[in-house]
């Protein structure tokens, strides 16, 4: 079987992140799909002054955010949904050490479509008439600001519109569900805005739950979404966006999720997690998943839409056969 | 027969009952979504129901869901598609009939702030500053305050959260009120009501001022006015909301199978 792309997680933010770099996340909201491991793996190598572009805050910016590695955002949503605020990039935001650029969910979505079309602006119609036009945490003192969504005159009827900015973030890490080593990918649930991600971003860094045989996506061409031509890298992890779920994969961690959050809101807090979640594993897989919890990683596998993952398990690569395929690549590059 | 049900209840209830039958409609998580699925539940069964992140046909399994895209909102669905697909495609285009969203604050023309709130009387100055407390931003909500041919804001009643205005406009209402949101070409017509734990305010036709349009079994007049920020002018057709039916808490409680809103009373 080919391994064209796979590459160890370690090696993949050795290689792609740099320190002050736009760092986009491919994600699904803040509970859902993100490579929330990534994140960690980028603590781990001390990465920092990061500009994140997070179409909307996750556990991942929380904790980047907590732990002093970011110090420009943009976002959608700032929040954790049902898990209340994020109190890591609250602290951050609120103590001035991040400077937080608001927009909405749209925005960031129009946003990324412009920058994968290589559109000079984003017509925009919403945002306008309000502060997130208004005020921006990036050029404080313009008041009104006047270059966050510009205003510019629609050709056609002759009326004043705003004009979103498009992103090209330097590095993508976008979380799928299922990879072949060649950089296909099949996203279960939502996509968000991780299509047009794929195609705005410089470089993309696939982060699989699992890895799949190629005649799983000639059985589903339609179903890849990120075809690997967009594709630098494949990283293999399960449970990649824990503590949040992965539709078909498995469920939210609840009890981790708001243990997460709690830590992230003091500095102590923080500290002790970056000991205890971050910097306590080793560099393999199995290590990572041991960090978790077996018992947990069970249990969580039996959710309520893990039947979304019926059609494609036949493709599975069975763990021990991907990690020996890793183990292959590093003797090669050896 | 008076029916045992908390103020949170009443208030998703009375803006469940804001949803018509057929319409597309476009929930947020929380309390939002709630109020739209009992809307399924009970009167409106054909209500086309999305999600932000685009995740059509579905409805909540095993609880509340934790997000818009977690597994209790993903078990049943019949389409999985995109932001800007359903926050674009289907509510920028004014396609939407109906939107809900959540307030931290909202003030007498409907704006709502959810991203901040500021020390000194919440004035931010001319100068951007951080918020003293950072809220959670803006979301879908400003997309849908723009695209959404109406939508309903609910929120706690408080005097804090009913401010004179606003310290940060996240989501526009009627803006300065009158038809100030016709200077931005919005394609939605702003926020229809404002669903609180205590009653409903409505925005006068013409100056879209909020007024006291409704107050619930357990409120009165007094009470929500004394719980406003501003002055609330009182809707010469005010009237008292019927109470929830025992028909209505069954459906409800059927989507709140968690009791998330019998928690806070």
């Amino acid at each position: 079987m080919p391994h064209e792309k796979l590459i160890p997680l370690a090696e993949a933010v050795r290689r792609y992140a740099r320190d002050g770099q736009q760092y986009a996340s491919g994600a699904a909201l803040p509970v859902g799909s993100d490579a929330v491991v990534f994140g960690r793996e980028l603590l781990r190598q001390k990465r920092r002054d990061l500009h994140a572009i997070f179409h909307c805050n996750t556990q991942q910016l929380n904790l980047l955010a907590a732990a002093g590695a970011v110090t420009r955002a943009e976002c959608g949503f700032s929040g954790l949904e049902g898990f209340g605020f994020a109190n890591g990039l609250r602290r951050a935001v609120e103590s001035g050490t991040l400077a937080l650029e608001d927009y909405s969910n749209l925005a960031m979505a129009l946003r990324l479509l412009g920058g994968a079309l290589n559109w000079p602006f984003v017509p925009a119609t919403v945002n306008v008439g309000s502060d997130l036009e208004y005020r921006s945490g990036f050029a404080p003192d313009a008041s009104p600001a006047t270059a966050k969504i510009p205003r510019v005159t629609d050709p056609f009827s002759g009326r004043e519109i705003g004009a979103f900015s498009p992103l090209r973030p330097e590095l993508a890490a976008i979380h799928v569900t299922l990879a072949d080593p060649l950089g296909n990918a099949i996203m279960l649930g939502t996509e968000w805005s991780r299509f047009e991600l794929s195609r705005a971003a410089q470089k993309v860094v696939l982060v699989a739950d699992a890895i799949v045989d190629t005649d799983c996506m000639r059985q589903y061409p339609n179903l890849v979404r990120i075809p690997d031509v967009v594709v630098e890298a494949v990283v293999y992890c399960p449970f990649a966006a824990w503590p949040q779920g992965s539709p078909g994969m498995y469920d939210v961690d609840e009890e981790h999720m708001k243990a997460m959050n709690k830590a992230l809101a003091t500095e102590e807090g923080t500290a002790a997690y970056l000991r205890d979640y971050v910097h306590s594993y080793g560099d393999d897989v199995d290590g990572y998943l041991d960090l978790i919890g077996r018992d947990t990683v069970a249990r969580l596998t039996q959710g309520p839409s893990a039947f979304l993952l019926d059609p494609f398990r036949k493709w599975i690569v069975p763990h021990d056969e991907v990690l020996a395929l890793l183990d292959e690549h590093e003797k090669e590059a050896a | 027969m008076s029916l045992d049900y908390t103020r949170q209840e009443m208030m998703a209830i009375a803006t469940g009952r804001e949803i018509r039958d057929g319409e597309l409609a476009i929930f947020g998580v929380g309390l939002s979504m709630l109020a739209g699925y009992f809307a399924q539940a009970h009167h409106a069964p054909k209500v086309r129901a999305m999600t932000e992140g685009g995740i059509y046909g579905a409805s909540p399994i095993g609880g509340l869901p934790w997000g818009i895209e977690c597994n209790r909102i993903s078990a049943n669905a019949t389409s999985f598609t995109s932001a800007l697909d359903a926050l674009g495609c289907l509510v920028a285009s004014g396609r939407c009939d109906v939107g809900i969203v959540g307030a931290a604050q909202v003030d007498r023309f409907g704006n709502v702030n959810t991203t901040g709130i500021w020390d000194e009387g919440g004035e931010i100055g001319p100068r951007y500053r951080p918020p003293k407390t950072r809220l959670t931003g803006a979301g879908g909500a400003n997309d849908i305050a723009c695209g959404a041919r109406r939508y309903i804001v609910m929120v706690t009643h408080e005097p804090k959260r009913f401010a004179e205005r606003v310290s940060y406009v996240t989501s526009p209402g009627h803006l300065d009120g009158g038809d100030a949101r016709a200077r931005h070409g919005f394609v939605g017509g702003g926020p229809s009501a404002i669903v609180t734990t205590l009653g409903i305010l409505r925005p006068h036709p013409e100056t879209k001022e909020f007024r006291l349009d409704a107050w619930f079994p357990f409120s009165s007049v007094d009470e929500i006015r004394a719980h406003t920020g501003w002055d609330l002018a009182v809707s010469p057709d005010a009237h008292v909301v019927p109470e929830p039916s025992a028909a209505e808490l069954a459906a409800l409680r059927r989507v709140d199978v968690t009791g998330a809103l019998r928690k806070q009373a």
